[in-house]
């Protein structure tokens, strides 16, 4: 019976306070704007966002920057994991071209990547080019280095194994050192994605001269206050985040279920 | 295949690191078909004397040859007639069941038809049928110790090396271990050297005990267990059993208490 009620007691808590602490949160919200009367361009109601957002969705806007800001996040996405991967690989398997990488990697990665903006729109423009490269260059180095660090780390007990089972050395990194570092690209990808989607919604605010995505939104609704159209802008750039990340570790799961398990 | 093992020395560190000699001087000859358990307190460099017969460690100094009492001359490469089975199992977490079974046959270029059909069979044998495609993360610890098992017996090598198999199971489990062990040995007469700090242990699996010292490891003593094959656990309450071990412990206690000693100095010191 006792155990009944403390397992109840934990659903509720793991289940019904993180969803409530939300609905909370709005209810509060709505009731300060509407009880102290607070001009809707500093602070709009939850309901009137709701509002705004269902109209942006329905003539269609929504959906067109968003759609414009995700294929953008995708491909740059795609050439920092195809490029940070190999580049990860490459170093974790030969002791010269990690030597090599390091120097530049080791220049590179404190520098902050947003100060290659006017550089990149100097030799790029404001196209499409540039918004991909400034992300895909930003998001290269997480991916390069945890791939790197997942090669460099992996079990030595398990290469000297493989090799007591006759592997050669080439069979123990693709049989064995590559797979266990899986856990750590894929930890490395998880960054690369953060930072992708940071990256291009910065990109599109600067040099919007496409005048499309999240970005341009944004600050397109900021210029002219209309504060509901930012607050929708920055809901549907929340749920829509949320949803990618969890996308990826649902991958994650189905490519590699051992990383994932607690009882290894 | 006897495992000659001639002066093996191996010193860990060295440059600017205080040297540790884990083996010193070491020589004993394993004799071709016989379970050889190797005793002694923790760091006495038995398991690297398992790593160095199986040509996955190089020693500082000393050789060690193994010898097919049928054709002496004939030099034979280290590790190619070992396989050892770890304290740690070292399976592979992505690999399946039968993919783990079946990696040396893989990496040797077996087909899959072949090598599938031979991986079924060992996990037949050690009780893992219907397990196959099963990762080792959902196995039990025993379950997993068999998988480990399975996959060296498959290389049909004549040495086996067990590096503290058991030492990881619960009780229980580690008798069934313990007894599948026997039941393996007594039907392939391979050559075993198995490392073990578990003095009932040695005794009830050996044909010989062989006693190391605290750090650096030498050979205090080897024992012989004349007890008669096949084993059994009720043998451990047999009056010859408890002389075995009583000799044994006598043994060890003195070198797990010098063991005990070089910690607290290890301690004391850093």
């Amino acid at each position: 019976m006792t155990r009944k009620q403390g397992k109840g007691a934990a659903w509720f808590a793991e289940r019904v306070l993180p969803i409530g602490s939300v609905v909370l949160f709005v209810l509060v919200w709505e009731v300060y704007v509407r009880a102290r009367g607070i001009a809707p361009i500093y602070l709009p109601a939850p309901s009137a966002i709701a509002v705004y957002l269902w109209r942006m969705i329905l003539d269609g806007t929504m959906e067109y920057h968003l759609g414009v800001t995700l294929l953008r996040i995708f491909a740059g996405f795609a050439v920092a994991a195809v490029a940070g991967v190999a580049l990860g690989v490459a170093m974790g398997m030969s002791r010269i071209v990690a030597a090599v990488a390091d120097v530049w990697i080791a220049a590179l990665y404190p520098l902050p990547k947003i100060s290659l903006i006017p550089l990149l729109i100097i030799w790029l423009g404001t196209g499409e080019a540039y918004r991909i490269v400034i992300s895909a260059v930003t998001a290269f180095f997480p991916i390069v280095i945890s791939t790197y660090a997942g090669i460099r780390q992996a079990d030595r007990g398990l290469v000297k194994a493989a090799q007591d089972l006759g592997a050669n050395a080439r069979q123990i990194q693709l049989k064995v050192v590559i797979p266990a570092a899986i856990p750590a690209i894929f930890a490395g990808l998880h960054l690369g994605m953060g930072v992708t989607i940071i990256l291009i919604v910065a990109a599109e605010m600067i040099g919007g001269s496409s005048q499309s995505g999240m970005g341009y939104l944004l600050i397109n609704a900021g210029q002219v206050m209309e504060t509901e159209k930012v607050f929708a802008s920055l809901v549907v750039l929340a749920v829509v985040g949320a949803i990618v990340i969890k996308l990826q570790q649902w991958t994650d799961r189905r490519v590699a279920p051992w990383a994932h398990r607690d009882d290894r | 295949m006897d495992v000659l093992v001639e002066n093996v020395t191996q010193v860990w560190g060295g440059g600017s690191r205080a040297e540790v000699v884990a083996l010193d001087h070491l020589s004993h000859r394993f004799r071709s078909g016989r379970f050889a358990c190797l005793l002694g307190p923790s760091g006495c460099g038995k398991s690297t004397l398992a790593q160095i017969v199986g040509g996955l460690e190089s020693a500082t100094s000393g050789s060690v040859r193994i010898v097919d009492p049928a054709a002496p001359a004939v030099a034979r490469p280290l590790g190619a007639d070992s396989v050892m089975v770890w304290q740690t199992l070292n399976l592979f977490p992505w690999r399946s069941v039968i993919d783990n079974v079946a990696f040396g046959l893989e990496v040797r270029g077996v087909p899959p038809a072949e090598r599938y059909a031979r991986a079924r069979t060992l996990i037949a044998s050690v009780g893992l049928r219907g397990f196959e495609k099963h990762l080792p993360g959902q196995l039990s610890g025993g379950m997993r110790q068999r998988v480990a098992l399975a996959r060296a017996l498959i290389m049909e090598r004549p040495i086996l090396l067990m590096d503290e198999p058991f030492a990881a199971l619960d009780a229980q489990t580690k008798i069934v271990m313990q007894e599948e062990l026997l039941r393996i040995f007594e039907a392939t007469r391979k050559t075993i050297l198995f490392v073990t700090h578990a003095i009932e242990e040695a005794i009830l699996l050996g044909d010989e005990v062989v006693v190391m010292t605290a750090r650096p490891g030498r050979i205090k003593e080897v024992i012989p267990v004349d007890l008669p094959r096949p084993r059994s656990l009720e043998m451990v309450s047999s009056p010859e059993f408890g002389a075995l071990f009583d000799r044994v412990f006598h043994l060890i206690r003195e070198e797990v208490t010098a063991a005990m000693r070089q910690q607290d100095q290890m301690a004391a010191a850093s």
